[in-house]
């Protein structure tokens, strides 16, 4: 994923490219999501989390649509 | 596979990350045998095992060198972080806000606009992000984010 100045810079980029424009959010929901998401990498026990426990994350900072699922289920 | 390897293939997984942490590159793989006093080829191995079993971490391609252990990138990227006297390369702003958020520092990710090429500056002071106004755009539904790693 990229950092936009704005909607109109992400509309433009993805028509230069033939792109179909995905998901927006703003950056705030974002940091949220990074202070959680690799949380765990500087565990002497890490294991990588399962797909529930990822889609959970994602849920809990509000990604909840269709786009935001991990499987096709 | 006993659970002794396993173990030490944890051991190995860990002390790259302290790599990445402490000096804001990946170990090769001869700093690596270097360090737990085993083979190239044994290195190569785990390394392999830990990308393919664990998805612990990525290889260059073709390669036995790092190029990802998640958030960090091994190589530079157009995500730089910066804390103190450090800096680091996250694989993209999510992982770029997620290096900071591991280490538990205030930093800054400076980036650019892709399409305007503004340079964009994220900055996190006392653990809160200051400037939330810009937009991130993911390209790919999550469901095949993992299926090429370079592009979301």
């Amino acid at each position: 994923m990229l950092l936009f100045r704005s909607e109109d810079d992400i509309a433009a980029w993805c028509e230069q490219r033939h792109i179909t424009p995905g998901a927006t959010f703003d950056v705030a929901r974002l940091w949220r999501l990074a202070r959680v998401w690799y949380d765990d990498r500087l565990n002497s026990s890490w294991r990588r989390r399962t797909i529930q426990e990822r889609q959970a994350i994602l849920d809990a900072v509000g990604l909840s649509g269709s786009f935001w699922r991990l499987t096709d289920s | 596979m006993t659970q002794g390897s396993l173990m030490l293939d944890s051991e190995i997984r860990l002390w790259i990350y302290q790599h990445f942490v402490d000096t804001g590159r990946a170990p090769s793989p001869v700093e690596i045998a270097a360090h737990f006093q085993l083979t190239p080829a044994e290195v190569e191995h785990r390394l392999r095992r830990l990308q393919e079993e664990a998805a612990a971490l990525v290889l260059l391609p073709g390669s036995s060198y790092i190029w990802m252990a998640e958030p960090f990138s091994a190589v530079p990227t157009p995500f730089l972080v910066r804390s103190g006297g450090g800096q680091w390369w996250g694989n993209c702003v999510w992982d770029a806000l997620a290096i900071l958020a591991l280490i538990g520092t205030d930093g800054v990710v400076s980036t650019a606009c892709p399409n305007s090429g503004q340079a964009l500056v994220l900055s996190v002071t006392k653990g809160s992000l200051a400037d939330a106004q810009r937009i991130v755009h993911f390209a790919v539904p999550a469901r095949e984010w993992w299926r090429d790693i370079g592009f979301t």
